[in-house]
């Protein structure tokens, strides 16, 4: 189900009663939660619970072979089994009619006449977020960065959490299994302050996300005809603050849901869009995924400890795997390849001209800050756009001023502006603050008056229960 | 991507000692926050319901694809017998289901959808279902005749695949919501209120066609009655009226007569195996022109003239046609935007009705039990 449902608050409603009910044990409540977040899951479709079974079933013994195996070989045995088995299911239902169509273009152009087999498979909601979370658990105990859990129960509740489970942010195991073992202390607070970052999620996603900027993302990247630069801009500038605010809603409830509960789930957003170079930016932007990747594919390929050649190599192969890993499409290799491009220009430039004392001025910041959102909203078109003809036209006329069709209405032109705006705005101020802080110093009214406000533009937009994008994923 | 390392310490998993640090809950006097957040919330929702209360809006189920779907299971819990509609909005406007329902016996099942081809839901309820009644499809020329679409194409998806969050969300919006509050309707939804505003218009930008606003109300039987203030607010009628004219009125691209030809040749081949398949396991198709007026009608006999589009249809299908002009009763209706029945006018009109294609399908030799009598 989605955060933005009315099932969803009667669901949650039901759990958070329950959870908090006197009387019922540690044990009995973690039982519910794992109940409560199969139905979740199953709310898509029942049968793809076997998924998360089989990934629970999998990991869990796996990582406990390898925790006892004496030998080198018998430990990446193992934990090979790990990776082929999560990457096998990934790999089926998401890249499976990828690999085909692509094999079949392959043997086109070598004069092989082959038809590939129709490929109609559902793809599992979240899939991609919960076999990464899994096979990090094997992945930990292989490289000795943890032990196993002792406790089925809370490690199936760890593959399974509902708040993070579809879209995450993705938790390591060794943040949120060490939870489960004991009742949370009391705090003062921390529901309200659950509930309101609820809110402030679901503002982000169903205000902000799918009634301001979304039509307008829609209709730029569903024109199918050339665009005029500036509504190809617009587009795209509509569609990066869609993005953010869709994934980084679903991200704000899901931290805000589980604090309900007594959990804590790191962020996965610091503002990115005040990012100053693209290091910077992928420290803010889906943090739970970048540090994965970082973690578990550029170390163990050798990061920047095998020579300045192979480090940019090893940049550019997590990018692009990372681009990957978004959808099974070569738009997201691109949208990868782009990232990587960018990442090894800035250390490239980093190491030759090192710190600067201009660089550190405002201006400066600000301006490198701009390029950085500039070079950025040239990705997402790659992103967003379904044909790789559609981006490349559209990045064209952006670049050249290119003339065409203009196709947005003033009503989306004043609000995509205005919105824009104010999301630049507001990760501009809060760059180097915390939410957290901001709502320590604001007086008590205003706190209130904010979430009532939020709430009440979150019922009146009547939100269609509209998947998060990172759903697909 | 950040470029340090993680670290190397073997972490247990098992024991509290270990937590990550928690989030930290900001300072201040959070329950109070969050009691007065939400009376804040209330009272501005109370200020905006009773503001689309004073616009003559009042509580009523929303004719959503949800609706229309659990509308669209009875085909399956009825056993594929009765009466189902498949229209765009003219016969989910015109015709009046309690009215249908006392003369025949039977509650129709509704499946009309506005500013939608019927052609794609016939070619499903013909093909994709072992629905065994009579059918009636209602023919709008300008939606039926050319290539299918429209605005609620997306209600069919749900027919293939309708998620259980999905199912239950409408069973609560039911129950909780729509009965009780004027303000949730699609008209009054923030950003569409916003978005149709007077606001300048956009150098460059071709003519947009204008959004059509609130014509009916909806019950749960999906019985749609013509909203009151489009009968009795002369400033919203021609807001309703000024809308259809921009649709009459917008430039249609040039289509050579050939492709025309082959495109209702291909029309024709498909409704008429369509209803061959329903006759082959007993059931019966009969197709309705309801009325239309003014500049409507004027372009829809134009555009589609009778002769070329209604009589081919019934000839290819073999099927009976109730046409509304040739019906002084089916004429004898006001229609406040020229193109669909005032609420009181939909009864009578659908007792006509049942009473002509009665006549018309004992008079071809094949009477229906559906019909009663």
């Amino acid at each position: 189900m989605v955060f933005n449902s009315l099932t969803f608050g009667v669901f949650f409603a039901l759990v958070l009663a329950f959870h908090h009910a006197p009387g019922v044990s540690w044990r009995a409540k973690k039982v519910a939660l794992l109940l409560a977040s199969y139905l979740f899951y199953a709310a898509w479709n029942p049968p793809f619970v076997a998924l998360l079974w089989i990934s629970t079933f999998i990991d869990w013994r796996v990582a406990k072979r390898i925790h006892v195996a004496e030998s080198h070989g018998a430990r990446r045995t193992w934990m090979l089994v790990s990776v082929g088995a999560n990457l096998g299911i990934l790999g089926y239902f998401k890249y499976g009619g990828f690999l085909l169509e692509n094999w079949q273009a392959l043997m086109s152009a070598v004069g092989v006449a082959w038809q590939a087999p129709a490929w109609d498979i559902v793809l599992p909601v979240g899939i991609s977020f919960y076999t990464f979370q899994t096979m990090a658990y094997s992945l930990d105990v292989y490289l000795r960065r943890a032990e196993p859990t002792k406790s089925l129960l809370d490690f199936s509740l760890f593959v399974t959490f509902f708040p993070q489970l579809v879209a995450g942010p993705i938790v390591r195991p060794v943040d949120l299994v060490p939870q489960f073992a004991a009742p949370p202390a009391p705090v003062p607070g921390r529901l309200a302050w659950g509930l309101s970052l609820m809110t402030l999620g679901m503002f982000q996603k169903v205000t902000v996300a799918d009634g301001l900027l979304a039509p307008a993302a829609d209709a730029v990247f569903g024109a199918g005809q050339a665009l005029h630069w500036s509504d190809a801009w617009l587009g795209t500038l509509a569609f990066s603050g869609q993005i953010f605010c869709d994934f980084a809603g679903y991200s704000t409830i899901a931290i805000g849901s589980a604090l309900c509960l007594g959990f804590s789930i790191g962020d996965n957003f610091r503002y990115p869009y005040a990012a100053v170079g693209f290091s910077d930016f992928w420290r803010r932007w889906h943090v739970s995924l970048s540090t994965w990747l970082r973690d578990y594919l550029y170390v163990p390929l050798g990061g920047n400890r095998k020579g300045p050649g192979r480090t940019y190599v090893n940049l550019m192969l997590t990018m692009l795997l990372g681009g990957l890993w978004h959808g099974a499409s070569w738009n997201f290799v691109v949208w990868g390849g782009l990232h990587g491009s960018y990442l090894a220009v800035e250390r490239f430039v980093r190491e030759r001209v090192g710190p600067t004392r201009f660089a550190q001025t405002w201006l400066a910041q600000v301006a490198l800050a701009m390029v950085t959102y500039f070079l950025v909203n040239l990705t997402w078109v790659f992103f967003r756009a379904r044909e790789f003809g559609t981006a490349w036209g559209m990045v064209r006329s952006m670049l050249t001023f290119g003339d065409g069709a203009r196709v947005l209405p003033t009503a989306d032109v004043a609000l995509v502006i205005g919105t824009v705006f104010a999301i630049l705005l507001a990760h501009g101020l809060m760059r180097e603050r915390r939410l957290e802080d901001v709502a320590a110093r604001a007086p008590w009214w205003l706190n209130a008056l904010v979430v009532g406000a939020m709430l009440f533009s979150v019922v009146i937009s009547q939100g269609s229960s509209n998947a998060f994008i990172y759903f697909q994923f | 991507m950040p470029s340090s390392t993680s670290s190397s310490d073997p972490k247990g998993l098992g024991s509290p000692q270990q937590h990550s640090p928690l989030r930290d809950v900001p300072a201040g006097p959070w329950p109070r926050i969050a009691w007065a957040g939400v009376l804040v919330f209330a009272l501005l929702l109370g200020g905006w319901e009773a503001y689309w209360r004073s616009q003559w809006f009042r509580p009523s189920y929303r004719n959503s694809d949800g609706l229309w779907a659990l509308t669209h299971e009875r085909i399956a819990s009825e056993g594929g017998r009765g009466t189902l509609i498949v229209s765009s909005s003219r016969l989910l406007f015109d015709v009046h289901l309690e009215a249908w329902s006392e003369e025949t016996g039977q509650l129709p099942i509704q499946l009309g959808l506005e500013g939608t081809s019927p052609r794609p839901f016939f070619s499903h309820v013909a093909r994709e279902t072992g629905f065994a009644g009579l059918v009636v499809v209602g023919v709008t020329p300008p939606l039926f005749f050319p290539p299918p679409g429209g605005e609620r194409m997306s209600a069919l998806a749900l027919t293939k695949q309708w998620s259980p969050a999905d199912r239950w969300s409408q069973h609560l919006s039911m129950r909780l919501v729509e009965p009780f509050f004027a303000f949730y309707d699609p008209d009054t939804a923030l950003f569409t209120v916003l978005r149709r505003q007077a606001w300048p218009a956009r150098a460059g930008l071709p003519p947009q066609m204008p959004r059509v606003r609130k014509l009916s109300t909806t019950r749960i039987t999906r019985q749609n009655d013509m909203w009151a203030r489009v009968e009795l607010d002369p400033a919203y009628q021609k807001i309703a009226r000024d809308t259809w004219l921009a649709f009459v009125n917008a430039p249609r691209p040039e289509v050579p007569p050939e492709v025309l030809k082959k495109g209702f040749e291909a029309l024709l081949a498909e409704v008429g195996e369509n209803v061959r398949r329903i006759r082959a396991r007993g059931g019966e198709v009969v197709f309705v022109r309801a009325p239309s007026s003014g500049p409507f009608l004027a372009a829809e006999n134009g555009g589609f003239p009778r002769e070329h589009t209604w009589e081919p249809l019934l000839q290819a299908t073999d099927a009976v046609g109730i046409h509304f002009e040739d019906h002084a009763d089916l004429r004898d209706v006001e229609l406040p935007e020229w193109s669909h029945i005032r609420a009181a006018d939909t009864d009578r009109f659908t007792r006509a009705l049942v009473r002509h294609l009665r006549e018309a399908l004992a008079a071809k030799g094949t009477p229906r039990e559906e019909l009663g009598r």
